[in-house]
């Protein structure tokens, strides 16, 4: 068939308009191919999951060394930031060097959609993957483990996540453009969260490290976000204001690293 | 805001732009380096709208770098470009809303379905062309709920034609549409292009195929080296590149050694036939037949004039040229 057809010639949306439609979509495309990509999805959330019924089946029962304080309390919600991370900093990282290096990216630069429609909506559906493996997480381990999150710590619960998934996703960005190929994403990704997650005690709640090394531990966002997501559950330790202040300023600084080194090719 | 231009009317594939058309893209005195390695040198063309341009020349000649400054992909060293009056350095989101960029390499989202990814694509746009339109075109009808990790290497080829064409561009690029392709990919691709054409689209192709630029062309540059070594109709490029024609004819028995063949027609006998090459059929013709009836040979038996090929062309400006 090669008729040409009148091009319907449509009113040009408003651009804020058309942005946040295009974002929209694009966030709903890439949910579509997330789950359609069944071994993908299930091993995004196999990992923190698996992670969770082993580990806190040996040592959620009993109590932190000199406190009253559950384990499990500590464990799930140390578990959803793992989530977080995994999702947010080391999924959408890899995916996105995976996509430049294949030249997906480079396929969407050749289109008249606007970087912050297409980058939203990519992180827009990095969100939701991170709130479903979040969610899992923390049914599990009420399920399993008996951990509810207490009523007036769903404040912290929900902005800690919300700030956590902002820092690791912009950070995720970066790590995008650290990774030379689509190969090298991964291993970068590991080596600089598995390191810190384990200092910050995040598999083990009764895990503790010198004091100089726990200060260093507490300037990298790992920490401050289990600690923001353990005060939803348990008030026991207070949320030192530091803690939302170090997860800001990574984000800041991950979103201007990410917009001044973002490449398309 | 742009008013986008109304599609002009479907041309017959032979019908030559009119060369008084605005032009789709001007290339002067283009030049590239990578590092300190140039690798275009003076670059100039034009391509006129609605029609077929190649970009024809061996692996590292430059056409991708050529085109994809044209795309806003590369950052120019020098000179001056213009597609549809814009210049692509300066990466203006209008221009792509009216270019379809097929590269020469380039991934899909492979859990995406064809029709999916089509339907995402026409979203970019303005003012998309039908989904059942763009299958067509490309002959994708029986995928279009196939995953694109399940395509063949052809189909995926065409899918990225569909892309390409998914906001009903005025000018479409096309880097290497065909590399690497079994011959029934490679009729199937040229079908969906020709389609293309006859669609209005002005297309700039790159190949280093004699056959496909011979085939879909109207006109042409030939790249050596980053440098344009001849650029032109497809018909006249062997002409211009000087490449003689070839006049043969059976050589009369009966010659008198007193009465040779006039010098400029450097005729060779070999096997009875002789063979001339000359600049300018005509001019040889008459030469030829003064002599022959000086010599009372009658007509010159088998006579025929072969005209040069964009082979010949190739032959001698490239492989020739690089010493081969
Ligand atoms: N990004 C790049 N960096 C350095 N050299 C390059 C780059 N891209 C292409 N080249 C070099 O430029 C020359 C022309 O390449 P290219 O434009 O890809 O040629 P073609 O598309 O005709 O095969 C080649 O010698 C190639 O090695
Ligand atoms: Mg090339």
């Amino acid at each position: 068939m090669t008729a040409v057809l009148p091009g319907a010639t449509a009113p040009r949306r408003r651009p804020v308009t058309r942005v946040a439609r295009l974002a929209v979509r694009q966030g709903l495309a890439e949910q579509r191919t997330f789950w359609r990509s069944a071994e993908y999805a299930l091993f995004t959330f196999a990992l923190p999951v698996a992670l969770l019924l082993l580990i806190g089946s040996t040592t959620a029962g009993g109590f932190l060394p000199h406190t009253h304080v559950k384990a499990q309390m500590i464990f799930v919600p140390s578990m959803m930031a793992f989530g977080v991370v995994v999702a947010a900093y080391v999924n959408l990282g890899t995916k996105l060097a995976t996509l430049r290096h294949d030249g997906v990216l480079k396929r969407i630069r050749t289109t008249p959609i606007p970087a912050g429609a297409y980058l939203s909506g990519v992180l827009g559906s990095t969100a939701a993957t991170t709130a479903a493996i979040t969610a899992a997480t923390g049914a599990l381990g009420w399920l399993a483990f008996g951990a509810v999150p207490r009523v007036a710590g769903i404040g912290e619960l929900a902005g800690g996540l919300a700030l956590g998934a902002a820092c690791f996703g912009s950070l995720g960005l970066v790590l995008s453009t650290l990774a030379r190929s689509a190969e090298s994403a991964s291993p970068i990704a590991n080596a600089s969260y598995l390191p810190l997650a384990i200092m910050s005690g995040i598999f083990d709640p009764a895990f503790s490290v010198p004091h100089w090394l726990s200060v260093i531990v507490g300037l990298f966002p790992v920490r401050p976000l289990a600690q923001i997501l353990q005060q939803g559950y348990t008030p026991v330790q207070h949320v030192p204001l530091e803690d939302p202040v170090v997860l800001a300023a990574w984000t800041v600084a991950g979103v201007f690293l990410a917009v001044w080194r973002f490449r398309w090719t | 805001m742009t008013v986008l231009e109304t599609r002009p009317a479907p041309e017959t594939p032979e019908t030559p732009a009119t060369p008084s058309a605005p032009a789709a893209i001007e290339v002067r005195d283009l030049t590239m380096s990578y590092g300190d390695r140039s690798v275009l040198t003076g670059v100039t063309f034009e391509v006129r709208r609605g029609e077929v341009f190649c970009l024809l020349g061996p692996n590292g000649a430059g056409k991708t770098t050529t085109v994809e400054i044209l795309e806003g992909f590369r950052r120019r060293s020098g000179g001056t470009v213009r597609v549809l009056g814009m210049d692509p350095g300066a990466q203006p989101a209008v221009l792509r809303e009216r270019l379809g960029i097929v590269l020469q390499e380039c991934g899909f989202p492979r859990q995406a379905k064809v029709a999916e990814l089509i339907g995402m694509w026409r979203d970019y746009y303005p003012s998309p062309r039908p989904v059942d339109e763009l299958l067509s075109v490309v002959e994708l009808h029986s995928h279009r709920d196939v995953q694109v990790r399940k395509l063949s290497g052809g189909q995926r080829r065409r899918l990225d034609l569909a892309l390409a064409l998914a906001g009903d561009p005025d000018l479409v690029f096309l880097d290497e549409p065909t590399t690497g392709f079994d011959p029934e990919s490679r009729r199937r691709c040229w079908a969906a292009i020709e389609n293309l054409r006859a669609l209005g689209k002005t297309i700039v192709l790159t190949t280093h195929y004699l056959d496909e630029a011979e085939r879909l062309a109207d006109r042409l540059a030939l790249l050596r080296d980053g440098e344009i070594r001849v650029c032109g109709p497809v018909r006249e490029v062997a002409r211009q590149a000087g490449v003689p024609t070839t006049i043969t004819f059976t050589y009369p028995q009966r010659i008198i050694p007193a009465l040779p063949a006039p010098g400029c027609l450097s005729l060779r006998v070999e096997d009875g036939v002789a063979t001339c090459r000359v600049k300018n059929a005509a001019t040889a013709l008459r030469e030829l037949f003064t002599w022959a009836s000086a010599c009372r040979l009658g007509d010159l038996e088998d006579l025929s004039v072969t005209h040069p090929t964009l082979e010949d062309a190739y032959l001698q400006l490239v492989s020739g040229g690089a010493g081969q």
